[in-house]
């Protein structure tokens, strides 16, 4: 959030910048009395008279009350102004983007164009964009500092999230609702892009899987069938159409793996299938005990969906 | 003094307890058949007797606080033992309708409104339960005339009649709304 | 016309009591509440050392990112553990503990209005402590935090933990319930003759408006939890999502407990610095009426602020209103006693007692963790840096720099009173400058990692940059948090042995527990000097200038 690239996030970074003015404000009137009285006011060694009474002062009393109630009131306004702002209200109709949160990853759907991707999150620069939220398990929070607010995804809940992104870059962000054992691995990439990049971005990830091309990855391709990989993942284009893992599709196309556990390579990529449960303890996939020829197949079929 | 004082706030803190179970019942009202499934599984007819039977514990409760403070003891005695019996028929009551519901398959588990009866009216009766050893003790003790001051049995009688104004909340909210209102 | 001293009779009815020798067993079996009282500050700090012990794990595998010390199974049961322990069984527990100890003493009773009872609470609130902690004999110890979100907390996607975080909290909440409604009950009925409620002392005052919080927020607790222990064993549906439970109904529940609880855990804390204050400024407290007025504005408050704690779950800008509304509102009668007790300095005659540095301290870290609660009541701002390490930071400010503090200085206070002996104050120094450095240290930079975009509650993080530096300073203040509590301990043990006698009234002070002796006796009290205002000692001690002279002339 000290590095706003959102309406939201400037709306919101004004707000606490003005909040932290005040709040420095009142601490350093707090902290200059305890001092001052402090050093005034210390018994001197010997000196027994005793200080004056003071047992109460209206005046002071009524002073001490309204400053505080001014302050909240001027903040009550403001917040009520940006809140209005910020939230989506009743037309949430039509969402640019469908994220659901999965323990311990994001999926992104894009209706209207076939669209599914995970954790690396795509969308456009200089628009409103409307993000619906949920959550296929437990509670997840999308939160991505520099785009403004974050929001809870519920289960058996929609919540909605407005965003307005200012320039094209990559944003990162955190699931930021504890949600278990990888709860820290659940990172979101957002790739905030122009408008024309963002469609054809769109259009290359509304095609099917690239098909394999070359041997290696055509028996890769074998042993995603034969290991039932498709029964949680899936590849458009081809028989597997599982939906409990993230889409794989378009592997490729990402930066890192895992929910930004590690980057994107073919030997990471290995060393995940050779033991799931070391790379991310608690994760979903399961160990299937490849054999080193077979994973080979496996990570050179991936690799190549683009 | 002191002991009715702490009564008062421990009733006042189970006010809290049973408000809270009844925000979570009131919660899942408006979930799929959840007014059906009351309508359908609940025989308010034959409660409504029960309600009524816990409603008379607390009148002879009354009449025994009232023997003891005239020192009348045989009839103290008697009330007691009537208020002790009235209590014993509505748990068992409350068996039999447990009973006869998880013969027809509504249990904790079979859907919100299986969750919400149970817990809602179970916690009532294990406060029953706690109340009829509570007046059962004071009985004993009444019996061998270790109970001379009043207050023992006027603090015992504040929780009694609590629990049964909270039983008629759960009633009317459970057995009797449901006929008249469908969120 | 003087008014007399106060003959205390002798009890009707003769407990069970500590007057014999018989060791240990005089302990286990006393209804006495000094002794209860002791053995609840023991009991607290018995589970301080051990939730400190669990986060110097935490801190240690924070301290660079990516690191693999702890696996992440462990990291979240340590603190789920941490938070569980600080909260419910050693801020709770030291605070009822002072409270059942000086109570009857403050207010000039020989003993609780329901001894028994004293010692049953206690004992609830023990075994349910120990339960918590048998966990870690089992598959796990709980591990979805110290809230405890559904449908996280559901048998599906948490460990056994679960149940023993549920009967053990149940166990220490009717306990707490217990204690709570006996010190109401002491509080109303044993006073002294002559000490109206506007004589009673303002930490007396903070446990009454205290066991009232109490009595009404731990029921929401009790009830969630035997909900949620029917969801687990019995298959029941309240929080279970994919049965058409709700996830946000827990939330309701835990945090229309869990705000009051906040206050819970401050107001006994605001009541012994109102204490300190007045002692070491050799003055009166600036403000009476208006310190009890505020504590019980929030007090009501309090039950009407909970949905600031789900601000991103979506409840619509109605909802967040009025909620805002009632937060923001709820900060003016916190903040206005910061200035009551420089209203009391103003002008004293300060003794900087190892007391006071805590009060002090305080004074500037609470303002701290108070402003920054302010900014959780600003919804917009409470949308970026809810669950980051922002509200960690805030948090710990709060407990640590307001709750803790006030036990600190309440044990360097009335240490001499329950022992009989000073507390070294050299040590002490040493313990309060460690504590207080690695303190800001650890917390101060964390409001700048939650800024940054690091979330609570993650075993680990990516090299990002500044992370591990922050990170790393961070931990450096836990483990020197971790020395400064070594040389209290060796305080404390040095001086049972052989610290300086203290006498009665070691500090010169003004509430009737000063005139018991050190440590006092099983009756506490024979006589009772006449008490005509807040500072009975104070009008002993100085009758020209007794306090209730000016107030009735």
């Amino acid at each position: 959030m000290l590095t706003p690239a959102s309406e939201q996030a400037e709306r919101i970074a004004t707000l606490t910048n003005y909040f932290f003015v005040a709040a420095a404000a009142i601490l350093l009137v707090v902290t200059l009395l305890t001092i001052i009285f402090l050093v005034k006011y210390r018994a001197k060694p010997g000196d027994n008279t005793l200080p004056p009474k003071i047992f109460r002062s209206r005046k002071a009393e009524l002073f001490i009350v309204g400053i505080p109630l001014a302050l909240v009131s001027f903040f009550f306004v403001l917040t009520l102004r940006d809140m209005r702002a910020l939230e989506p209200g009743a037309d949430t109709q039509h969402p640019d983007v469908i994220i659901t949160g999965h323990q311990w990853w994001w999926q992104a759907d894009y209706p209207g164009t076939g669209v599914v991707a995970a954790n690396e999150i795509h969308l456009p620069v200089g628009r409103k964009v409307l993000m619906r939220l949920r959550s296929a398990d437990v509670i997840h929070d999308w939160w991505v500092p520099e785009l403004g607010n974050k929001m809870d995804l519920i289960p058996g809940r929609s919540n909605h999230l407005w965003l307005t992104i200012r320039k094209p870059g990559v944003y990162e962000g955190a699931c930021s609702e504890f949600c278990g054992q990888q709860h820290a691995w659940m990172r979101i990439r957002v790739v905030a892009q122009t408008e024309s990049e963002y469609k054809a971005w769109l259009a290359a990830h509304a095609a099917p899987a690239i098909a394999p091309a070359g041997e290696l990855a055509q028996r890769g391709a074998t042993v995603f069938q034969e290991k039932t990989c498709g029964n949680c993942h899936r590849i458009a284009g081809t028989e597997a159409k599982g939906d409990a893992g993230p889409d794989l599709t378009h592997l490729s196309s990402r930066k890192t793996l895992l929910a930004g556990l590690m980057d994107n390579t073919a030997p990471n990529l290995g060393r995940w299938l050779n033991h799931p449960q070391q790379i991310k303890p608690g994760a979903y996939m399961p160990d299937f005990l490849l054999k080193p020829s077979e994973r080979e197949a496996l990570v050179a079929y991936l690799v190549q969906l683009k | 003094m002191k002991s009715r004082l702490m009564m008062k706030l421990f009733i006042g803190s189970e006010a809290f307890f049973f408000l809270s179970l009844i925000v979570a019942y009131l919660y899942f009202w408006r979930s799929a058949h959840f007014t059906q499934e009351a309508l359908h599984y609940l025989n308010v007819k034959l409660s409504g007797v029960y309600t009524a039977l816990l409603l008379l514990s607390s009148g002879s409760l009354v009449l025994a606080e009232n023997r003891q403070r005239k020192r009348a003891w045989r009839s103290a005695h008697f009330w007691l033992a009537i208020t002790i019996v009235l209590g014993c028929i509505f748990i068992a009551g409350q068996a039999h309708e447990y009973l006869t519901l998880i013969s027809e398959d509504l249990t904790l588990g079979s859907s919100e409104f299986g969750s919400g009866f149970f817990t809602l009216t179970g916690f009532h009766g294990l406060h029953v339960v706690a109340g009829l050893v509570l007046l059962a003790i004071l009985l004993g003790l009444l019996l061998k005339g270790h109970l001379k001051k009043e207050d023992a049995l006027r603090t015992a009688g504040m929780y009694w009649h609590f629990v049964d104004a909270v039983w008629l909340c759960v009633f009317t909210l459970i057995y009797v709304l449901p006929h008249y209102l469908s969120l | 016309m003087m008014k007399q001293w106060t003959h205390i009779p002798e009890p009707e009815e003769q407990l069970p009591d500590a007057a014999t020798e018989r060791g240990l067993l005089m302990w286990l079996s006393s209804v006495d509440h000094k002794q209860l009282g002791i053995m609840y500050l023991l009991a607290s700090l018995l589970f301080f050392l051990l939730g400190g012990l669990l986060v110097l794990f935490m801190r240690t595998q924070l301290a660079i990112a990516e690191n693999d010390f702890l696996s992440p199974e462990v990291y979240n049961q340590f603190f789920t553990m941490h938070g569980t322990t600080m909260i419910f069984f050693v801020l709770t527990p030291a605070f009822l503990g002072m409270g059942v100890y000086l109570v009857p003493l403050m207010i000039g009773a020989n003993e609780m209005a329901f001894p028994r009872l004293n010692a049953f609470s206690f004992w609830m609130a023990l075994f349910g402590g120990l339960l918590l902690y048998f966990s870690f004999l089992t598959e796990g110890a709980p591990d979805a935090g110290w809230f405890n979100y559904a449908p996280l907390n559901e048998s599906n996607y948490s460990t056994e933990g679960i149940h023993y975080y549920c009967m053990g909290l149940l166990l220490g909440g009717i306990g707490t319930v217990g204690t709570a409604i006996n010190l109401i009950v002491t509080i109303l009925h044993m006073r002294v003759p002559g000490m109206g409620y506007r004589q009673m002392p303002l930490f007396v005052w903070m446990m009454l408006v205290t066991a009232f919080l109490i009595l009404a927020a731990f029921p929401s607790l009790n009830a969630a939890l035997a909900m949620l222990l029917l969801d687990r064993l019995l298959h029941a549906h309240f929080f279970v999502t994919a049965n058409g439970g709700s996830a946000l109904l827990w939330q309701h529940l835990f945090w229309l407990f869990g705000h009051p609880e906040v206050y819970i855990l401050i107001l006994p804390a605001f009541g012994i610095f109102s204490e300190v204050f007045q002692v070491f400024s050799r003055k009166p407290i600036f403000g009476y009426g208006f310190v009890v007025a505020s504590g019980i504005a929030i007090a009501l408050l309090a039950f009407g602020v909970w949905v600031h704690h789900m601000f991103t779950t979506g409840l619509g800008n109605t909802v967040n209103a009025f909620f805002a509304a009632s937060s923001l509102l709820i900060g003016v009668p916190t903040g206005v006693k910061i200035f009551n007790w420089l209203g009391t300095m103003y002008k004293g005659s300060i003794r900087l007692s190892v007391s006071m540095l805590f009060a002090v301290a305080f004074l500037i870290e609470f303002t701290i963790g108070g402003l920054s609660g302010i900014s959780f009541a600003i919804v917009p701002i409470d949308w970026q840096l809810t669950d980051s390490y922002y509200v960690v930071a805030h948090l710990h400010f709060v407990f640590v720099g307001g709750s803790l503090f006030g036990v600190f200085s309440g044990l360097f206070y009335w240490f001499p009173k329950m022992s009989g002996r000073m507390l070294s104050e050299r040590l002490g120094r040493w313990f309060f400058w460690l504590f207080v450095i690695g303190f800001n240290l650890t917390f101060l930079i964390q409001h700048v990692l939650g800024m940054m975009g690091m979330p609570r509650r993650v075993y680990t993080y990516p090299q990002l940059p500044y992370f591990t530096l922050f990170n790393f300073l961070s931990t450096a203040g836990a483990f020197i948090m971790a020395l400064a509590v070594l040389t209290l301990l060796y305080n404390i043990w040095r001086s049972l042995r052989k610290g300086e006698p203290a006498g009665a009234d070691p500090w010169d002070a003004y509430t009737l527990e000063w005139h018991a002796a050190a440590p006092p006796l099983l009756k506490n009290f024979e006589r009772l000097p006449p008490v005509r205002s807040a500072r009975p000692l104070f009008d002993l001690k100085h009758p020209e200038q007794a306090d209730w002279k000016k107030q009735e002339g």
